[in-house]
């Protein structure tokens, strides 16, 4: 039955727990706020360190909190991340995208910096500064940098951080056994997509939507195994999705992947979601990592990397390189499909569109259609933001409203 | 090579574009070899690799066109302009290289947009009869393409 305006308007008949509020998605008031609670409080993957394979080599990397970053590995084999702006007049420091740079020095005046964030030179220091003013006076604004997690780079913009492994909480343990071995970057690129990073971040969340994927429906969802695979929520706000065996064979034009991935098992698929807007996507032969950039409520920047193992031969790479371009290339099956569905939701969702709710609803003992990854997600950005998710400008917002589901 | 056949050459650089652009894809695998190979790749300047985006042989590329109504794709069309700069004879073969620039043109209301740029490496059979395409590598200079699209440009 259609719905008149104030039953469109009326709050779905779910526990508050299992519907949000649309305006969360376009509200310049919240998403100014959540770069502020979400993202510069949360670790965040910069790039991988074979990204940086020598001494001095160095990755551009925009934190979604907005801060410039570079990210360098000194001549100790260290890396670390810096503010991309110099201390002395505030202009970009390093313009390419990736490069090496013993000596980090701005176009602007000559200042140069060392792989550690020490100031190395200032031109005509003495004359200009006599004794008032010295090299030791600058450096670099360094933040904190870890590599972990299969050699993933992560930044913390925040001084006071928890520790990377509390801010995971175990959430990466069920990957752990499959990056023991050195992983490399094949595949990178970018896409800006006019909608809010949040609804990347669901569409990732959930296996719902798998009926928008006539790939995912032939190899997966008819198979045995499916509706079983679990999503294990974590500490916050991350969550795991389990494997199954899929049949890559279904599909015209497929076949049973020729390359694997050591101690997973044959067809073997896990993912798991970091809070706030982070993907680990283990498929078989490939690890796809997605890192969310939001640029503004109705727009972000993804960046996808696809990787293989450092030890591959030619022809192992050349068949996870295809795999990966298959279904999560720019020209692949599933990620425009994907793309294209958060795209659609971007539309829909607009401010003065008349949108209302989002509906998190089903419950499916947290198998595979289960919207319980959304759900948990939710309530960490409840939490977080103080702000009940279903009612985001309530009175009293600051109490925290929602369990995990 | 005359000036005839470098204009066959170049007619058919500018048939494939069109047969693409209507979605005519029988028409457009009747401009390939049995042995015609397809392969989109692009540098990337952040992980500094070479990158391949897609690479099929000709069954692969014909599945690829067979599979697209069980898909959801966007359904805006594309114009890809082609500019045919150099025509390399090589035995049997031409080396052709070309310009390529594509335009997305949304359904509702008609705005184009420029989706991308790159440009044509093509390998061109010349044994017999009419030229056909032997090898395409679309090198593309764009690499973000927003959602992406999936038919090949």
């Amino acid at each position: 039955m259609s719905k008149t305006e104030a039953q469109w308007n009326a709050a779905p008949k779910f526990p508050a727990s299992h519907y949000v509020d649309s305006r969360l998605y376009t509200d310049p008031q919240i998403f100014a706020e959540e770069k502020e609670k979400l993202f510069k409080p949360a670790w965040i993957i910069a790039c991988h360190e074979s990204e940086l394979p020598a001494a001095y080599d160095y990755r551009l990397f925009t934190h979604p909190a907005g801060v410039p970053l570079i990210i360098i590995r000194g001549e100790d084999e260290k890396v670390r991340a810096f503010y991309n702006i110099c201390p002395h007049r505030g202009n970009t420091l390093l313009y390419d995208p990736s490069g090496n740079a013993k000596r980090v020095t701005c176009i602007f005046h000559q200042w140069s910096f060392d792989a550690r964030g020490n100031c190395v030179q200032i031109t005509r220091e003495q004359e200009g500064y006599q004794q008032r003013f010295c090299k030791d006076d600058v450096g670099l604004r360094e933040v904190k940098c870890e590599v972990a997690y299969g050699g993933f780079v992560w930044v913390n913009v925040l001084d006071d951080c928890v520790p990377l492994r509390d801010f995971i909480g175990g959430a990466l343990d069920i990957l752990e056994p499959f990056m023991q071995q050195p992983m490399e970057v094949f595949h990178f690129h970018k896409a800006h997509i006019h909608t809010n990073f949040k609804l990347w971040h669901d569409t990732n969340s959930e296996f719902y939507h798998d009926y928008m994927h006539y790939f995912n429906r032939i190899t997966g969802m008819l198979q045995p195994g499916y509706f079983e695979r679990k999503y294990t929520p974590f500490p916050n706000g991350h969550a795991s999705v389990g494997s199954m065996q899929i049949q890559y064979d279904k599909y015209e034009g497929s076949k049973e992947r020729a390359v694997g991935w050591p101690g997973l098992a044959r067809g073997g698929w896990y993912m798991v979601d970091l809070f706030p807007g982070m993907t680990y996507n283990l498929r078989t032969s490939v690890i796809r990592i997605d890192t969310s950039i939001p640029l503004g409520p109705n727009d972000v920047l993804i960046e996808f990397r696809g990787l293989g193992l450092k030890t591959d031969s030619a022809e192992e790479r050349a068949q996870r390189i295809f795999d990966h371009n298959m279904i999560w290339g720019p020209f692949g099956r599933n990620l425009h499909e994907d793309l294209l569905g958060v795209t659609g939701q971007g539309r829909a969702l607009r401010q003065g569109t008349g949108s209302r709710w989002i509906l998190h609803g089903r419950e499916e003992n947290n198998t595979i259609h289960d919207e319980v990854g959304m759900r948990h997600y939710y309530a960490e950005w409840s939490r977080r933001m103080g702000r009940p998710a279903y009612d985001p400008y309530r009175e009293g917002k600051a109490e925290p409203v929602r369990a995990a589901a | 090579m005359n000036t005839e056949q470098r204009q066959a050459i170049a007619e058919l650089i500018y048939r494939s574009c069109l047969a693409l652009d209507a979605g005519d894809y029988k028409t457009f695998l009747a401009l390939c070899t049995p042995d015609f190979r397809y392969t989109v790749s692009t540098y990337s300047p952040e992980i500094k690799r070479e990158m391949v985006w897609l690479d099929h042989d000709r069954k692969g590329m014909e599945t690829l066109f067979t599979g697209l109504p069980r898909h959801n794709s966007d359904h805006s069309p594309l114009s890809r302009h082609a500019t045919v700069y150099t025509v390399e004879p090589d035995g049997t073969q031409a080396k052709v290289v070309s310009a390529l620039q594509v335009f997305r043109t949304q359904l509702d209301g008609g705005n184009t947009e420029l989706f991308a740029v790159g440009r044509f490496h093509d390998t061109v059979a010349l044994d017999g009869g009419a030229p056909k395409l032997a090898r395409r590598l679309v090198r593309l200079d764009t690499r973000q393409l927003g959602y992406g699209y999936h038919v090949p440009f």
